[in-house]
């Protein structure tokens, strides 16, 4: 019966398969981040070279890694944490999760992507991703995507699903207040909707389906660009936002000498120089960048704090754009 | 004794696998707290739940998507299930195979190729000049696509039980003078109404469990179904454990009910059609009219398998997006990239062939044994055990995901699977478990029941007789199963991205990070692949068990 000797040996493939899956290291460290997987990715394979430490990466959205961590709060899984939102940083610096620790290497890295308990891996900036090919004219404000030509032709992310939208929200709403909701309101009426995280936002302007994103993080897109697509990330004149991705030590981490060695690698020349590979800015200022950096953008002003305000903010927009 | 121990056995993986992750989700919906060991502040919770001005929307919406592809499948299913069922067509197989195909593709990439080929700028509008964007992103857009995915059922359902209670009965009635389509009205139709029901009802059952689509178009369909609700609870910051737990088991009430209904209108079709007897199959000639029979076959399958597929492997195959149709805008550098992204790609394949192997094997030995022990009598246990094991059936995926997380990502658990390889397997099995018992146990239903005692009197022991009789009997439903287990779990989305460990990846996950950040081309291109090579596993395995047949 050769039928039953394939099964038997498919049987027996498939144990040992899943058996190799199962061991999972339990000296490995566990880095929790938002962002591109393949810039993790390297990181995690250039530290394992240098110092021999395995990495688990988990990688997804923000809100995914923060519902992870949460999640798991009986039984702490991660030791390193990525996310695209400084606010998350001071969420669980006010919560008491984080580990103290300032990197050798963060000596160049500016005083406000820097604090105590977390530090910047990248920045990156928000803007206007537009189809070059999309027979729009070139917007040079916010306001431009309220036009005619721009009549159901704009598309944005959802801000409760990618943190650095929120940010931009905020920092529009700061600078500018009520005005700000004027704008939103007449893109609104101007047919603009609300698409999933940054991605989806995009998506459709790839492919000509929109003509322009109000509010996405440029890095993805500055990729798309080196990829080929015909698209273009325009920092509006009258400014916008940058979204520093802090990186942080857990308190409970049970490899803490490690982690705190994966963070001094991130802000080494060679983990910087691989942010910078992955078209963000690199937090350190000595580092090369292949695109423009937060010196050289017009910023609106920084958001405060309040995170009732935040709440307030998503609340509204939810209301404008939702259902 | 030796079926004692094989009953306890069997009834701890059915607690581990099905009882203890929805009882904890349970407790987590009517306790706020009970993993700090807190049983105060019962249904505390729901208020906040009937608050939501989200919750009404939300129900209604999935009441209506799934009403929407229970009816849209009937419309498509039922004729074509007749046709095949009643005629002899031209390549019958291959039309069974094609109409398989929907069902084993992703649903969410489908819903994504859609929408590429579909709005505007599309393809569709790049080659013909025309858009579908107000169709497609709508709820009835929603449901034409999950209907094309989930139509087969309807299909399958009505031509094999057209097949299996043959036409005799319509034959006598056109003998006495009834013309062909009262034969057809008033005998034919009756005698499928149970099957039809059934795989209506299953239909409306996998549409309001589905995550894939509604989370593909939901956001510009201005539409939140249920299962993308509770993933949005669980998995996005700040998480709601009791809120996902609470509508996690409503969706589930609602899934068992039209799971009963089912069961109920099915239970009977055995007894009137099948009598054990083997059973002639009757096809009738199509004669002039085949051409326009094979027609809504052709139709279909362009609809439900060529367009989306090709929009697939064509995503897959453009350098850029924005390049459009272009010939020399056709590259294979996202294939390329698969073997080259430092090994992600592959492992990620290889993790979930891995998966879903031990998947079929797990499903299909308890399964097995769980249909052959109930099959043997009709007390309580062997009851609750059957109940047990076909419970996941009205389970959604991301249920089955949140029991799991509640029950097992708990600090008292000395060892616990959560955080391995081993969580993923569990959920599979679970979700999957009811396709092996269902096919089993048909299987054995139409065994002689002489033939077990027959081997023992000859001094078979009753382990012998099980395998030497009872198990090559029933092996060819069996392995069907597990095909059908098998080729579900290497695509399987939502429970994956629930539960898999920090550093691993399905093939799933794989696809679904990769359209978080934007490089379509190459989630497409894994798409392809994967599809491809399932599809090649399958078919190789049939050529094998039909040519083992044939000796």
């Amino acid at each position: 019966m050769p039928s039953l000797k394939s099964v038997k040996t498919g049987a027996i493939s498939a144990m040992i398969l899943t058996s190799a899956m199962m061991i999972n290291d339990a000296q490995a460290l566990t880095v929790y981040t938002a962002g591109p997987g393949s810039l993790s990715k390297s990181l995690a394979t250039g530290f394992e070279k240098q110092t021999g430490i395995k990495v688990n990466i988990f990688q997804a959205t923000t809100g995914k890694v923060m519902a992870r961590l949460e999640a798991e709060q009986a039984n702490p899984q991660a030791d390193v944490l990525i996310s695209a939102s400084w606010d998350t940083a001071e969420d669980l610096q006010h919560r008491g999760w984080l580990l103290p620790y300032e990197s050798a290497n963060a000596a160049k890295v500016p005083e406000q992507f820097k604090t105590a308990n977390y530090v910047a891996q990248g920045i990156s900036a928000l803007g206007i991703v537009w189809n070059t090919k999309s027979g729009t004219p070139e917007p040079k404000t916010w306001q431009d995507l309220t036009a005619p030509a721009f009549k159901d032709k704009v598309t944005t992310p959802d801000p409760a699903l990618s943190g650095a939208s929120l940010d931009l929200l905020i920092g529009l709403q700061n600078s500018e207040g009520e005005k700000a909701w004027q704008l939103f309101d007449q893109l609104k009426a101007n047919g603009m909707v609300m698409s999933g995280p940054n991605a989806q936002a995009v998506t459709p302007v790839l492919q000509g389906a929109k003509a322009a994103v109000f509010g996405a993080v440029d890095y993805v897109t500055y990729n798309n660009i080196a990829q080929g697509e015909s698209v273009k990330v325009i920092f509006p004149e009258n400014g916008t936002v940058v979204a520093p991705r802090p990186m942080m030590i857990l308190k409970s981490s049970q490899h803490a000498d490690d982690a705190k060695k994966f963070v001094d690698y991130v802000l080494s020349d060679e983990g910087q120089e691989q942010v910078a590979k992955a078209w963000l800015m690199p937090a350190r200022t000595d580092i090369k960048a292949q695109r423009p950096l937060f010196t050289e953008i017009k910023l609106l002003p920084a958001n405060s704090d309040g995170s009732s305000e935040r709440s307030a903010v998503l609340k509204r927009f939810g209301a404008l754009f939702g259902q | 004794m030796m079926s004692r121990a094989l009953n306890g056995l069997i009834l701890l993986a059915l607690t581990l696998l099905v009882a203890l992750p929805l009882l904890f989700i349970v407790l987590q919906a009517l306790f706020s707290q009970p993993g700090e060991g807190n049983w105060s502040g019962a249904f505390s919770a729901l208020p906040a739940l009937f608050e939501d001005p989200q919750l009404v929307p939300m129900w209604l919406g999935t009441l209506k998507i799934g009403g929407g592809v229970a009816l849209c499948s009937l419309l498509l299913g039922l004729p074509l299930g007749a046709l095949r069922g009643l005629f002899r067509l031209p390549g019958a197989a291959m039309w069974d195979l094609l109409f398989l195909i929907p069902f084993l593709t992703p649903p969410y990439i489908v819903a994504l190729s859609w929408t590429l080929a579909l709005q505007r700028n599309g393809y569709f509008e790049q080659l013909i000049g025309i858009n579908f964007d107000s169709l497609l992103f709508s709820s009835t857009g929603m449901t034409l696509v999950m209907t094309l995915n989930i139509f087969p059922v309807v299909y399958f359902a009505v031509s094999r039980s057209l097949m299996a209670s043959g036409q005799r009965l319509a034959w006598v009635a056109r003998v006495h003078g009834a013309s062909a389509w009262r034969a057809f009205a008033q005998i034919t139709l009756p005698l499928t109404l149970p099957a039809l029901a059934g795989g209506v009802l299953l239909a409306f059952t996998l549409a309001i469990e589905e995550y894939g689509v509604p989370a593909a178009l939901g956001t510009q369909a201005h539409l939140t179904l249920m299962t993308v609700g509770i993933e949005i609870k669980l998995a996005d910051w700040p998480i709601d454990l009791p809120g996902a737990a609470s509508l996690s088991l409503m969706l589930s009430l609602v899934a068992l009910t039209a799971w009963f209904l089912q069961r109920k209108l099915t239970g009977s079709s055995d007894v009137t059609a099948v009598n054990g007897k083997p059973v002639v199959q009757e096809l009738a000639e199509g004669g002039r009219w085949l051409p326009l029979m094979l027609l809504p076959f052709i139709l279909t399958v362009l609809l439900a398998v060529v367009l989306p597929l090709g929009a697939m492997t064509l995503s897959g195959l453009l350098n850029t997006l924005s390049g459009g149709l272009h010939v020399n805008n056709l590259t294979l550098r996202h294939f390329g990239a698969l073997f080259s992204q430092q090994g992600d790609a592959l492992a990620a394949f290889s993790t979930s062939i891995g998966l879903a192997l031990g998947a079929a094997l797990l499903t299909g030995l308890l399964g097995f044994l769980i249909a052959w022990r109930v099959s043997e009598g009709k007390t309580r246990l062997l009851a609750m055990m059957d109940g047990l094991a076909l419970l996941p059936a009205a389970m959604p995926g991301v249920v089955v995901g949140v029991g799991l997380i509640l029950l097992w990502n708990r600090g008292f658990w000395p060892v616990s699977p959560y955080n391995t390889m081993f969580i993923l397997l569990l959920s599979y099995s679970c979700l999957l478990l009811p396709w092996p018992v269902r096919y089993v146990s048909s299987a054995l239903r139409q065994l002689a029941p002489t033939l077990e005692p027959a081997a023992r009197v000859h001094g078979a022991s009753r382990l012998q007789a099980l395998r030497l009789i009872v198990l090559p009997l029933v092996a060819p439903s069996l392995l069907a199963a597990m095909m059908m287990v098998f080729a579900v779990a290497s695509r399987e989305l939502v429970t994956s991205l629930l539960l898999a460990p920090a550093g691993t990846q399905t093939v799933a996950i794989f696809i679904w990070r990769q359209f978080e950040q934007g490089s379509v081309g190459q989630g497409m291109a894994m798409a392809t692949v994967t599809l491809l090579a399932s599809l090649t596993l399958m078919l190789g395995a049939t050529m094998l068990m039909q040519r083992q047949g044939n000796k």
